[in-house]
């Protein structure tokens, strides 16, 4: 039935999913990351570009949460005594910061520092897993891939930052085990327009060598169509979600700051 | 005593760096042991730098994918004379496909070319077949490590990460095709497990040109967040081999 498997269109051709195998995946919303007088702003980026995501972003949560899908978040970040930051990236180049130095925000990337958390507007719900990572790429040294498993999640919405490091990083990892990655276009960001495009353009190279990109109003079309509560849903997103994210089991893996 | 000899065999041991990169020169920690660091030559293989092989199939221009053979092979010879490990990987699949995913699967047939399905190089991307092979201009050698790999990077659902650790390689030197995809994605996974990755910009190439230098640049910015670009002629340049020592 149809109903069962919202379709959208995409590039480099329609996406479909089932939403309960299905997880919406949000990469890094961190302030340091996104926010003004963050690392990243520090380092001399447009931070504005980042921001941008925030508002489709926020209704793609809401809705995904509405429909009673699995939400996950990720977050780079290292312990308090770099033991798991290589060398090779703490080290490298001549940066006017480091990881774990002081920054506007606190210690740089160190975890249970403010900067370091997920940004107001997108907070995880209890019961939502925050993957914390300590690469770029969120499957390596983490539980990603158990929890999903778990959880019989095979397809994955991607949204976050940033679109060409972190995201596209992710994506690879994700499509290297088999996984459907729909990557909402408006729901990624990059500090650099021009990465932003080469980045989203590489993922439906070759017929989709890396998944799929759309909007998020096609994702967002197309969930309606099946669970037609779930976007006409408030608008703020600690609104408890119509399904209680303690249904779909497995999926709320540990909670961990 | 001992602790002199053994200082004075390790200055005759030949030595990479720091060798002029961008974006700072490479690697990060001054200079590195050629016994410490791999040459990845990743993918050079019929499907996708041969007549008749995946790429071809594709409609891709095979020209953009052989472009940095003959710089690979050079650097696989001076690979070999430094004595740094040598690493080939090949992507394929078992011959039941077991190991390919579905949609891997369907987006090939998609795109008119199935992996599994008969072509002029045999079936596509399937292990053992002529079109799997790696090309002669840098065929292996006895003794070389080679890594079969059902995805686009090397270290998922392989030996490679235990090998390299096994053998006491942190610093890693790419080659091979194509740069966006297996390249990238393999330089990524080295880069998150802390090996100092070195990408040659001219001993790799993809399908598309735009693609190719757009995959290069995005490792430099953010004060290298995968590494370093370099150019072959800059890792010659900046190897000291025993002989040159002047010890």
């Amino acid at each position: 039935m149809a109903a069962d498997r919202p379709a959208l269109p995409a590039d480099p051709g329609p996406y479909s999913f089932v939403p309960s195998r299905t997880a919406l995946l949000l990469i890094d919303m961190q302030r340091d990351f996104v926010e003004p007088g963050g690392f990243g702003e520090s380092l001399g980026n447009d931070v504005s570009l980042l921001q941008a995501v925030i508002p489709p972003l926020r209704k793609v949560l809401a809705a995904t949460r509405a429909a009673g899908m699995t939400v996950l978040h990720t977050r780079e970040v290292h312990r308090d005594d770099l033991s798991d930051c290589p060398p090779a990236k703490l080290n490298r180049g001549n940066p006017t910061m480091r990881i774990g130095d002081l920054g506007p925000k606190g210690r740089i990337l160190i975890r249970g520092e403010y900067g370091h958390d997920i940004v107001d507007e997108l907070a995880p719900l209890p019961g939502e897993a925050v993957i914390d990572k300590p690469g770029k790429g969120a499957f390596y040294g983490t539980d990603l891939h158990e929890l999903l498993e778990t959880a019989g999640i095979t397809s994955l919405i991607v949204t976050g930052v940033t679109t060409e490091v972190c995201v596209h990083t992710t994506v690879r990892e994700a499509n290297d085990r088999g996984y459907e990655c729909l990557v909402l276009a408006d729901c990624v960001g990059s500090y650099f327009p021009e990465f932003q495009r080469a980045g989203l353009a590489m993922i439906a190279a070759q017929g989709g060598i890396f998944g799929w990109v759309a909007p998020s109003s096609a994702y967002l079309d197309a969930l309606n169509r099946a669970v037609p509560s779930a976007v006409n849903v408030p608008n703020a997103v600690n609104v408890p979600s119509a399904v209680s994210p303690a249904a779909v089991g497995a999926a709320t893996g540990p909670e961990r700051s | 005593m001992t602790r002199t000899v053994d200082r004075l065999a390790q200055l005759r041991q030949p030595r990479l760096g720091p060798v002029a990169a961008d974006p700072y020169p490479w690697p990060y920690d001054g200079a590195v042991a050629a016994a410490q660091t791999a040459l990845m030559c990743i993918d050079w293989q019929v499907d996708f730098c041969g007549p008749g092989g995946y790429v071809d199939r594709m409609g891709y221009d095979i020209g953009l994918t052989r472009a940095g053979l003959p710089a690979t092979a050079r650097m696989l010879a001076h690979a070999r004379t430094i004595g740094m490990l040598v690493i080939h990987t090949r992507e394929g699949h078992c011959p039941d496909l077991s190991d390919l995913p579905a949609n891997k699967r369907w987006r090939s047939a998609q795109i008119g070319a199935e992996i599994g399905s008969p072509g002029p190089q045999g079936r596509i991307l399937v292990r053992g077949e002529l079109g799997w092979e790696i090309v002669s201009e840098v065929a292996p050698q006895p003794g070389e490590v080679l890594i079969d790999k059902p995805g686009k990077g090397a270290f998922y659902a392989t030996q490679l990460d235990l090998v390299l650790r096994t053998k006491g390689i942190t610093h890693l030197v790419l080659t091979g095709i194509t740069t966006d995809v297996c390249v990238h994605t393999t330089m990524r996974e080295a880069n998150d497990r802390g090996y100092e990755c070195l990408v040659l910009s001219d001993c790799t190439g993809a399908t598309e040109l735009d693609n190719h230098v757009a995959a290069l640049r995005m490792v430099t910015m953010q004060g290298g967040v995968f590494g370093c670009v370099a150019t072959l002629d800059a890792v010659l340049a900046a190897t000291t081999t025993g002989d040159n020592h002047g010890g």
